[in-house]
């Protein structure tokens, strides 16, 4: 399982090389936008969209396979409850199940508008160190607090997901095996009980170490962002394409088209 | 249960957000220095935790344990678990960035309310009291998610009735599963380590 | 030669609030530039006679004073500025995202000025032999290197006094040696709490043994890391490097052996406890004995003993 999101951070790419400040609020700006679609055929242009911000930060595409999946598993219900469920008069029947093309129609939709976004999220925060986005986050008036702790939550689940490994390897070691009965429920049960205590009593020797070195409730850090004329053009351009996606979409010029397809 | 990006309407996901933030913002008040790590280190347990897959049958489910977050962090489960979303929607694409209001407050609303039947303990004592009150936690927090998320998908529109229901229907092993595994760690926090389990003294936090 | 008192931990009563007792009227003083080891069974207080010293714990009764401050409330921040705690667990102490953010944290604390900074993340990087790491995350480091981060995060804000929390735990044997050989070098007041007896017996010249949260003794570490009997009633034990010692101290009382073979292993015997001694080896001899005697476990005071600290006075201590 790789955590670290940044381990690609350092490839030469426009979107590396973007100030992330500029990055995130942009991107994030036509994440939205394209969430909000109401059409199959822009939502399709989008995903090519998205695809092309993906491939211009040189991401390696295995990558993004975990997000993917999160997607397709989700969704992958919504293909068969949609069209059988959907309210009104069906097209035909499938073996007795009332079928609309409606439901198929919203289901495809709402598939190619995750996968979007997901690209799109992944290429944002994939093309910077955590920590440098998290702190861009702040910049961006994200409360000083939260980026605090999310940057500890981040370091320290690498510390437990090694010692969550270490504890199961000792527990196959003497021959548990994950079954679907109560016995590996109870087991399971222990075992975070265990990585609790130890986070707990963790925690007290974490923060005696941080009152050791003078902590007093904020994190101070040396990293300075500074804007280039190239980060306003790439915003700008993610700006107006956000626009007219949204401009298309709402127009209704392809709902007609639509209609007549399905 | 996350819900993923593309499903619901932007008054939902802007809604999502200004839930978030005040409920974020009443959990968080008077907020020790001291529990800043404590917050952030047990949240990343969570969040590890949250990767052993449970075999059911076929298949298999991920943890969520939103319910034992309450057990053990009170009303600072939910910038825990808000944190946790955030984490998993990044990191993983699990959820999504434009619902991690939603989100939030689906799981994080979840482990509030099994937070109360949690405190409910007090009125009680009996031997086994952690392992059912905390198998009730995890099943409240599992069954409480589900009905949020169904009602943010019935928000969208009458199209999703079908989804709706199916999804509840999923939460019901859910709620078994998490009911158990929360009820284990409970009773086990509290013959360890009992100063762990959140709501010690007073039911009022 | 007087050094001023740098540590003064004044008759420290500390209990938590559940009324466990930890600290039972602790007195203790430490002078500029020593080098001290505290040892003593699990649970006799180390910890939380450690978290006194930086103002993390405050005494119920008595009072701590660092370099001329009296450790409380108000003083904390200048007193964490003197003293430098260089805990047992690495992943205890780095808790940010980059080691250069973890080696900054403390001077950024402590409010030393920002365009120092950099200068002083680099100077700690290069004493603990990590410089060029800066950007990458503490947590794909190795153990070895993790600990050694964890004693740059305290040294970039160059703190007169440094306190180790088991320093040798967990270390291969060439990371051990740099550390015994720094700590030897380095001219700040060292504090180490270990139960590896044997650095104790490298680095430091003088010993606190805690037990039951009191000092129950102070001294040469030449007097109190020789004394087995004293060490065992505290579920202690004798050095490695002194063990060996007493083997061939057994043998040589128990047995019959030719004069010339118990010669050789009295001076042999004689140089190792110089060797292992509080001189550190700076002045190791091997001489004939006119007077009967052997000295291993005994009162030392013989005119042998005054002999050495005669020569070693003519000679400079190099340090």
């Amino acid at each position: 399982m790789a955590l670290d999101i940044d381990r690609f951070a350092n490839v030469a790419s426009p979107v590396q090389r973007w100030d992330p400040r500029f990055k995130i609020a942009a991107l994030m700006f036509l994440i939205v936008c394209i969430a909000l679609l109401k059409t199959l055929p822009v939502a399709a242009v989008a995903f090519g969209i998205a695809a092309l911000i993906l491939l211009s930060t040189a991401l390696p595409l295995h990558f993004v396979s975990h997000g993917l999946t999160f997607v397709v598993v989700f969704l992958l219900p919504f293909f068969v409850v949609m069209p059988l469920t959907y309210p009104g008069e069906p097209a035909f029947t499938i073996i007795g199940l009332p079928f609309a093309w409606e439901g198929l129609r919203i289901a495809s939709l709402i598939f190619i508008k995750a996968l979007s976004v997901v690209l799109i999220s992944f290429a944002v925060f994939g093309s910077s160190r955590f920590d440098v986005s998290m702190l861009a986050l702040q910049r961006l008036k994200c409360p000083p607090l939260i980026v605090q702790m999310l940057l500890f939550t981040y370091r320290y689940t690498f510390v437990f997901l090694d010692e969550m490994r270490r504890m199961y390897t000792s527990m196959r070691a003497r021959g548990f095996v994950a079954h679907a009965d109560r016995k590996t429920l109870h087991v399971f049960g222990n075992f975070v009980g265990t990585l609790l205590v130890h986070s707990f009593e963790r925690t007290e020797r974490v923060y005696k170490a941080m009152l050791s070195k003078g902590y007093q409730g904020q994190l101070h850090s040396m990293v300075t962002f500074r804007a280039i004329p190239g980060d306003y053009v790439k915003a700008a351009i993610a700006l107006v394409i956000a626009l007219a996606l949204v401009i298309t979409d709402a127009s209704g010029v392809f709902a007609v088209a639509e209609r007549g397809w399905f | 249960m996350h819900i993923s990006e593309g499903i619901l309407q932007g008054p939902v996901l802007a809604a999502g957000f200004a839930g978030a933030a005040l409920i974020a913002a009443a959990t968080m008040r008077k907020l020790d220095m001291e529990e800043i790590p404590k917050i952030s280190v047990i949240t990343s347990v969570f969040f590890v935790a949250s990767l052993i897959k449970v075999p059911i049958g076929p298949t298999s489910v991920h943890l969520i344990l939103n319910g034992l977050v309450a057990v053990v962090l009170g009303w600072r489960a939910f910038p825990a678990i808000m944190l946790g979303i955030i984490l998993q929607a990044i990191i993983f694409g699990h959820g999504g960035v434009t619902v991690i209001g939603v989100n939030s407050v689906m799981l994080g609303g979840g482990a509030l309310v099994a937070y109360m039947v949690w405190q409910q303990r007090h009125r009680f004592d009996f031997a086994r009291r952690e392992f059912i009150f905390g198998a009730m936690a995890g099943a409240t927090a599992t069954i409480s998610s589900g009905l949020v998320l169904a009602l943010a998908l019935l928000t969208t529109g009458e199209a999703f009735g079908g989804v709706a229901i199916a999804v509840l229907a999923a939460h019901v092993p859910i709620m078994l599963i998490e009911g158990a595994v929360v009820g284990a760690a409970a009773e086990f926090l509290n013959r360890v380590k009992p100063e762990m389990l959140a709501g010690r003294n007073a039911p009022s936090a | 030669m007087s050094r001023r008192v740098i540590i003064d931990v004044d008759d420290v009563h500390f209990n938590y609030p559940d009324g466990h007792q930890v600290l039972k009227g602790l007195s203790c003083r430490i002078h500029e530039g020593e080098k001290v080891a505290l040892i003593g069974p699990n649970g006799a207080g180390k910890s939380t006679f450690m978290s006194h010293l930086n103002g993390v714990q405050l005494p119920v009764s008595g009072r701590v004073v660092i370099d001329g401050v009296d450790v409380r409330k108000e003083t904390l921040k200048q007193v964490r500025r003197k003293v430098g705690i260089v805990f047992q667990d690495p992943d205890d102490q780095l808790f940010c995202p980059t080691v250069f953010d973890d080696v900054a944290f403390g001077p950024l604390n402590l409010g030393l000025p920002r365009e120092q900074i950099d200068a002083r993340v680099q100077e700690a990087l290069e004493v603990v032999g990590l410089q060029g790491f800066e950007e990458r995350s503490s947590f794909h480091l190795s153990f070895g290197e993790r600990k050694r981060l964890a004693l740059a995060t305290v040294l970039s804000y160059q703190p007169e006094i440094l306190v180790f929390d088991e320093p040798s735990t967990n270390m291969d044997p060439l990371n051990r040696r740099n550390l015994i050989n720094w700590l030897r070098n380095t001219d700040r007041t060292i504090l180490l709490c270990t139960h590896d007896l044997d650095i104790a017996l490298e680095v430091c010249d003088r010993c606190l043994l805690l037990v039951d949260g009191r000092i129950e003794a102070d001294g040469p570490s030449g007097d109190i890391l020789y004394d087995r009997s004293l060490l065992e009633a505290n579920k202690l034990e004798l050095p490695l490097a002194l063990m060996t010692h007493e083997l061939l101290h057994n043998i040589l009382s128990a047995q019959d052996m030719e004069e010339g073979e118990r010669v050789i292993i009295r001076n042999f015997l004689h140089a190792h406890r110089h060797a292992h001694g509080p001189e550190n080896g700076h002045h190791v001899h091997i001489h004939a004995h006119d007077v009967d005697h052997d000295h291993l476990h005994e009162d030392v005071d013989d005119h042998h003993f005054k002999e050495v600290r005669a020569q070693q006075s003519e000679t400079p201590r190099g340090d």
